[in-house]
């Protein structure tokens, strides 16, 4: 990197503009900084919502269907002696016979609602192969048609930084961080529709673990937010659940692999039986 | 061409750490209630403190927030108009905060002011202002309740709505009962008739100003309608027979109810306008419990044509009925939710009985309660939560208990002695 740069000091011009666009990435950065910090500060930017609420009568309210409820003239019917009488016949839940009908269901009432136990997730990748001296011909048999694409697997070198480093190696680390964010994460579970509490973030880690800047909506989430209150309610949680449970405990050495988290997705539906 | 060449490093570079962006799914959660804090709101009306006071136990109630203890505080707030400092708040675990004040207009009237923070986004989630007279405070503590439960669940809050239910007193040989009136929370209870006659099933309208109910005022069991405002009572049609188990429509134009006819039980609407009334089933069976969905255009009834009593759905004409409940046992009373998603009932299964909830196909039946005998389920107006009565074993009385629709937080409601029967009103507007 210093020796690229050396070399380009040497043509003038474009260092210059480099360091012009560097410049100007920081103005614009510390900019946003500031002005978040000083909104805020400032909570009357924030505006509140006027509700005028007009004198309420102690026991009740007069509505516009009340007015209309006179249109019939009512029977007037002035209420009559009382005179209890016994043996009321309860239409609901009266009739009873002790014949037990079907029975299917035992006595375990809570055994439907929703199971909310945490689990950890299961960790699916971490089968290895085991390797069988008697079997070796078998498997370079089955490697055989697709002998071209095989090198290209292999030979990623995970010494080089940038792209293709380690990448096949994170599933743990996914895990990792699904069981530390499901510890904090409470989803609305009682929403009527729950394809609408799925939602998918942005996050963006630093190396101790902790948030480097406030995760973002992606994808279908974003737009579902701003119009349903359901996936708003939704993403908050999710949101707050990411927050909550930071900073999370990554391995450092393989911080490239989990700087950025996207889609960090939440999906409650397994929780509500779906 | 050299410049051109850092450039293209540059975006390989960024196309490399965008590529290498690790997938988590997360599919498991931990259901707890919200950590909130609620500090008594400021401001120069007295009435600022008992308004904190009731949006924490409205929020506590609801299962869904966990208020936390005004002692762990380590900020005060002075100003509802400045933003609070997030990390003090952070400290104690709270994830929201609530701050605000109350002041008396000039005009006499109170003032509440209120925001709800995101601790940890540090940003807020709501601000609103309430108008209105001093004597309204308990009112508005339970419209701040409201817009908070909204903007964290996503659903209407039910804070601010009233329960009719028959509250029972006396003797175990000569129980009186009578019509009551309270608030969500209990406060403020009313009884409408002084339990000289029995009454039994009362239902509100959908602007929550009358009551239908069951009584034997005559000395047979008729529905009657009782205005709130005006505290008149008036029979709802004039039948030789005996007529129960009303509902009202959606609208509040029509009231569906229960007719016995030469021990025959039918169940007919009546357009409250007109007085006319249409009958709906046929059946030499029971048919009763009629209930609409939200949308008016279906009724959901208990019939036992198919040799015992089982829960049935039917358009609002009568035609298509036909038969939901396969779960077992004796399923009964239904009340289709206000949100249209569920339909709660009674299930009686080996002497037990416990409030269901099943879709309106008939699908997805859990059991939600957890008492020996709970029956006769209401739904809260936002379809979340539900009420019953629970008769406790060995004749040791009668209670209301509520439950999340998940079958979370059940708990006992607070009512003036022994009570029964409950049912819950619409949001109050």
């Amino acid at each position: 990197m210093r020796s690229s740069a050396a070399r380009l000091e040497q043509t003038g011009s474009p260092l210059g503009v480099a360091v012009a666009v560097l410049l100007h990435a920081v103005v614009i950065v510390a900019t946003l900084f500031s002005l978040q910090q000083h909104t805020l500060d400032i909570a009357d930017e924030m505006p509140m919502v006027p509700v005028d609420l007009v004198t309420i009568a102690p026991k009740t309210n007069v509505m516009a269907m009340a007015k209309q409820q006179p249109v019939s003239p009512p029977k007037e019917e002035p209420v009559q002696a009382p005179t209890p009488e016994p043996a009321p016949p309860t239409p609901s839940a009266a009739q009873e016979e002790s014949a037990p009908p079907d029975a299917s269901a035992g006595p375990a009432p809570q055994k439907a609602v929703p199971q909310i136990v945490p689990k950890t997730k299961p960790v699916q990748d971490q089968k290895k192969d085991k390797f069988d001296v008697n079997n070796i011909l078998a498997l370079l048999d089955k490697r055989a048609p697709s002998a071209s694409s095989a090198p290209n697997a292999r030979a990623a070198n995970r010494n080089v930084k940038g792209f293709g480093e380690q990448t096949a190696m994170t599933a743990d680390l996914s895990t990792a961080l699904s069981s530390q964010v499901q510890q904090c994460w409470s989803p609305p579970v009682g929403a009527p529709d729950p394809r609408k509490l799925v939602v998918d973030f942005d996050l963006f880690l630093k190396q101790d673990g902790s948030i480097a800047q406030p995760p973002q909506l992606v994808g279908n989430s974003a737009a579902a937010a701003a119009s349903d209150p359901y996936v708003r309610a939704a993403a908050d949680a999710a949101r707050r659940a990411i927050y909550t449970c930071a900073p999370y405990k990554l391995p450092a050495d393989r911080y490239s692999q989990w700087s950025e988290i996207n889609p960090f997705h939440f999906d409650p539906r397994q929780m509500m039986g779906q | 061409m050299k410049t051109v060449a850092f450039a293209f490093a540059l975006l390989i570079g960024f196309a490399g750490q965008a590529f290498a962006a690790l997938q988590v799914d997360v599919n498991q959660g931990n259901v707890q209630p919200l950590p909130i804090a609620i500090p008594d709101f400021g401001g120069d009306a007295a009435s600022g403190a008992n308004i904190a006071r009731i949006v924490r136990a409205d929020l506590e109630r609801s299962g869904l927030f966990k208020p936390l203890d005004p002692k762990s505080f380590i900020e005060q707030i002075k100003n509802v108009n400045a933003a609070p400092t997030f990390a003090n708040w952070r400290v104690i675990n709270a994830q929201g905060l609530v701050t605000g004040q109350t002041t008396m207009q000039p005009d006499g009237r109170l003032r509440v002011d209120f925001r709800l923070w995101d601790v940890y986004g540090e940003s807020q989630m709501l601000g609103l202002q309430y108008f209105t007279e001093p004597e309204n405070w308990r009112r508005i503590a339970h419209l701040v309740s409201d817009a908070i439960y909204e903007r964290i669940t996503g659903e209407k809050g039910y804070f601010d709505t009233r329960i009719v239910f028959i509250s029972e007193g006396g003797p175990a040989k000569n129980r009186r009962k009578k019509l009551a009136v309270m608030d969500e929370d209990g406060a403020n209870p009313i009884f409408l008739t002084k339990g000289d006659y029995l009454v039994l099933t009362p239902r509100f309208n959908p602007t929550a100003q009358m009551i239908a109910y069951m009584s034997y005022i005559a000395g047979k069991p008729r529905v009657y309608l009782f205005d709130l405002e005006s505290g008149r009572q008036e029979m709802l049609g004039n039948f030789p027979n005996m007529t129960f188990s009303p509902r009202f429509s959606p609208d509040g134009n029509k009231v569906a109810m229960t007719l016995e006819n030469g021990g025959n039980s039918d169940i007919y609407v009546m357009d409250l306008r007109t007085r006319a009334y249409t009958r709906l089933t046929t059946d030499p069976a029971i048919d009763t419990s009629p209930s609409f969905s939200p949308d008016g255009r279906q009724i959901t009834f208990e019939s036992d044509r198919g040799g015992s009593q089982q829960v049935y759905v039917m358009n609002a004409d009568g035609s298509n009925q036909h038969r939901i409940s396969f779960g077992g046992g004796r399923n009964g009373t239904p009340v289709w939710s206000p949100r249209g998603d569920m339909i709660a009932f009674t299930k009686q299964d080996r002497g037990i009985f416990h409030i269901g909830v099943m879709r309106p196909d008939g699908g997805g039946e859990r059991i939600i309660s957890n008492g020996w005998e709970d029956e006769g389920p209401t739904w809260a107006p936002n379809g979340r939560v539900l009420m019953y009565s629970r008769t406790l074993q060995g004749g040791r009385g009668s209670q209301i208990w509520s439950v999340d629709v998940t079958g979370r937080n059940e708990r006992r409601v607070l009512t003036p002695g022994d009570a029964s029967d409950p049912a819950w009103s619409p949001l109050i507007q």
